[in-house]
């Protein structure tokens, strides 16, 4: 398919470069391209499931790659590649049911227990559930060994395959397919509606008078203010400017013309100000596994600030932003430092700059990301509710299977 | 063997769990021990006969004995495979009757030792999979019942498999050049290690001297032997030694339903440093540990006492602090590493309500 592949490579680059960022962004464009990957994708008559999932992945390791800090990305892989499995089971589990109205099928191949065809059915469509769920006490001694991955799903695909034969197997494989496209639609369409949902709890926590402190700019936090301003409560926003980008003073603009009371301050700023703030509403680049945040650079400062004066300090995050990852080392392996010029200009600068040809012994480095942990948050506000940090994982073992975290994450940190 | 175990089956004031742990891990002077030994005067058991078992004059709590001197078996396993005994061994004809019997063998199995958590912990998981599994539900008695011994069987190997599922989970975490500190002896702490020094990561490891029965020299010794630096340090070395050390990970006796740990004694000191110095805490533990506990505070744990050694003799008006674990509270606790994934500790009692409301 070169169509697929052009699209593929296309979307790289743009990665490569930097040319497309945000989370959102880069979440929705990955979801689309992972669409017509699927869509595209020529499926054989048997293990209908693991080809998508091969070809998904196969298509994901590049995209992760191409741009690691950009974790939106992987976290959309691996939901397609749980949707995929979700969709397959379902199938499957339909096709049992089936089989148990038709008693005639002989499908004894893959049922240990012959005796009862019609509840040992159900025995295996039980243990396939459990295979999606994540290794828990309860599952501990039951029958499915808790060794995560591949021998697994290749024998659960098997096993459906098998009773796809005596069904009609055609319309399976399109069926399939197109519940995939039609999950992975509903999965765009909830990015980009993520605003909403997080926009409409904000009189929940947005009170009559109050002042509310952000940093930097983000889509989410525009519109989860402008929604509590139309509901008609008045309160005042401090806006911290963000240094080196500045994207604050883009965010005060808007807010002043949507006619909220707006101040713009310093980053530096911040502590000085925070005891007159009664809660600081941010958005975050991507949400981790422990409930730890990497966020634009500054925030971790205003965290503190704000754990300092007992500020609650609330965190807006559409759900592609939950990352089921561990931040290990996250100062130096989910940063990316960007280019020099945002802080200072280079014509001024530029005999005092240690570069190759000059012999100026000045330094500077530009990072984008902080890295807040935990206990500095006080609350996640996502599209699905309000949740405490170490909630967190809750919420993960939702949207992801087990089998892809690991086996996703090794070619990515291999390569 | 046999002699020693019920020289301690008659010692009710020792936990035997931790005794077992000395005689397992523990580096004693062989004089000492026999010092220990004479010096605590046996008291017949009460607890071994109360509960009738079967007519046969089968006993769980020999059988658990016997799987328990096993060095390489975790307590945990041994309970389990002393339950799938009582399960071969019974004449019950109904599930009913299996479960009444097997309710009467754990419970005298966890009366005998009340001090050991996995103990308790491992023969309430059985229990429960034996009352509540679906599997079960579609089967006949006598295949229900090979079934619940199969699967105890294969607890050994889950049991085993767990320590590695743990040790690969945990390599994320150990980076190059980190100083590790550990205490005492743990199994899935040296997985772990041993799983990391595999993997030619660089790393140092500090280990407490672990007293009293100073298992620490014990883990001190097996590194060396995979050419890990590692350096002794003694119990009160701790806070000395932190600002040199980039993580704590510990093991654990059991895992409270609050996220805490219940572990060898020293442990909640050193986390409270380890807090106070913002180092992270690691805990790992495999997940049939978790345990239907929730102690408020140290006191709140029936005592689990050993023999302390003071290398001189103590007068008998001075009183001597026996306890051999203490309870680490989840708020010092960064993250724990178990065969289910690696869990922030809140998730503990999440695992445990699944499985038990």
């Amino acid at each position: 398919m070169p169509d697929v592949h052009s699209l593929v490579n296309d979307f790289v680059n743009q990665l490569k470069k930097r040319k497309i960022e945000g989370s959102q962004a880069t979440a929705k464009q990955a979801a689309e391209l992972l669409r017509s990957v699927i869509s595209q994708q020529r499926v054989p008559q048997t293990n209908q499931a693991t080809a998508l999932i091969n070809a998904v992945r196969a298509v994901g390791e590049k995209l992760i790659a191409a741009n690691p800090v950009e974790l939106a990305v992987g976290n959309i892989v691996r939901r397609v590649l749980h949707i995929i499995r979700e969709e397959d089971l379902s199938l499957a589990t339909a096709a049992i049911a089936g089989l148990e109205l038709s008693p005639g099928s002989d499908d004894e191949d893959d049922v240990e227990r012959d005796d009862y065809p019609v509840l040992s059915a159900a025995a295996v469509a039980a243990a396939a559930r459990s295979t999606l769920r994540p290794p828990s006490l309860q599952t501990l001694l039951e029958d499915t060994p808790i060794s995560a991955a591949n021998p697994h799903t290749s024998s659960s695909g098997g096993d459906s395959e098998g009773k796809s034969r005596s069904v009609d197997k055609s319309s399976r494989g399109r069926k399939l397919k197109h519940d995939v496209i039609e999950a992975v639609n509903e999965l765009i369409q909830d990015i980009s509606t993520c605003y909403e949902q997080i926009a409409e709890q904000a009189v929940e926590h947005i009170h009559q008078n109050e002042v509310i402190l952000t940093l930097g700019s983000s889509k989410t936090v525009l519109e989860f203010l402008c929604a509590a301003k139309e509901k008609k409560r008045s309160f005042k926003v401090f806006v911290a400017e963000g240094a080196p980008r500045y994207q604050g003073h883009l965010l005060a603009k808007e807010l002043a013309s949507r006619g909220l009371q707006t101040t713009v301050i310093t980053d530096s700023a911040v502590f000085a100000m925070i005891s007159r703030v009664n809660m600081v509403i941010v958005g975050a680049h991507a949400v981790m596994a422990n409930g730890g945040i990497i966020a634009p650079v500054g925030l971790n400062m205003v965290a503190l600030a704000a754990e300092r004066h007992a500020v609650p300090f609330v965190v807006l995050a559409g759900s592609h932003k939950l990352c089921p990852l561990y931040p290990h080392n996250p100062e130096v392996l989910l940063n990316e430092l960007r280019s020099p010029s945002e802080l200072l200009d280079f014509g001024e600068f530029s005999d005092c700059m240690d570069s190759a040809s000059g012999g100026g012994s000045l330094h500077v480095v530009n990072p984008t990301f902080d890295y807040v942990p935990p206990k500095l948050v006080s609350l996640f506000i996502t599209d699905t509710g309000g949740h405490n940090p170490s909630y967190m994982y809750r919420l993960i073992a939702d949207y992801y299977s087990a089998d892809d975290l690991v086996v996703k994450r090794r070619p990515a940190t291999g390569s | 063997m046999e002699g020693e175990g019920s020289a301690m089956e008659k010692n009710p004031k020792i936990s035997a769990y931790y005794q077992t742990r000395l005689a397992h891990f523990g580096v004693v002077s062989s004089e000492w021990l026999a010092q220990a030994q004479s010096a605590t005067n046996p008291i017949p058991s009460s607890s071994t006969n109360t509960y009738p078992d079967n007519e046969s004059n089968f006993s769980v709590i020999d059988e658990f004995n016997r799987w328990r001197n096993h060095p390489d078996l975790a307590e945990a396993v041994a309970a389990i495979r002393a339950l799938a005994a009582v399960i071969s061994s019974s004449k019950a004809s109904t599930m009913m009757q299996l479960e009444i019997e097997l309710k009467n063998a754990s419970d005298s199995l966890k009366a005998w030792d009340t001090t050991s958590i996995s103990l308790t912990a491992a023969s309430d998981l059985f229990m429960r999979y034996v009352t509540r599994t679906s599997a079960l539900e579609f089967e006949d008695f006598h295949s229900a019942k090979s079934r619940l011994i199969e699967r105890a069987d294969k607890f050994g190997e889950i049991s085993y498999k767990a320590r590695k599922i743990i040790a690969m989970l945990s390599q994320d975490f150990i980076f190059d050049g980190c100083t590790i500190l550990v205490h005492g002896f743990s199994r899935v702490v040296f997985e772990v290690l041993k799983l990391a020094a595999h993997n030619k990561k660089r790393f140092r490891v500090f280990c407490t001297e672990g007293r009293p029965d100073r298992s620490g020299l014990r883990l001190s010794n097996e590194l060396a032997k995979l050419d890990v630096p590692v350096k002794l340090v003694i119990d009160s070395a701790v806070a000395y030694t932190m600002d040199e050390v980039n993580m704590v990970l510990v093991g654990a006796d059991g895992v409270v339903e609050s996220g805490g740990i219940i572990n060898m004694m020293g442990t909640y000191q050193i986390a409270l440093v380890a807090n106070s110095m913002n180092k992270p805490v690691y805990v790992a533990a495999e997940s049939y540990k978790f345990a239907r506990h929730y102690p408020l505070d140290q006191k709140d744990l029936a005592p689990a006492l050993r023999p302390v050694d003071f290398g001189v003799p103590i007068p008998s008006k001075v009183e001597v602090e026996c306890s051999a674990r203490d309870y680490t509270p989840p708020q010092y606790l960064t993250l724990l590493f178990t065969d289910l994934g690696v869990l922030t500790p809140s998730v503990v009692s999440d695992e445990l309500i699944q499985l038990y409301l």
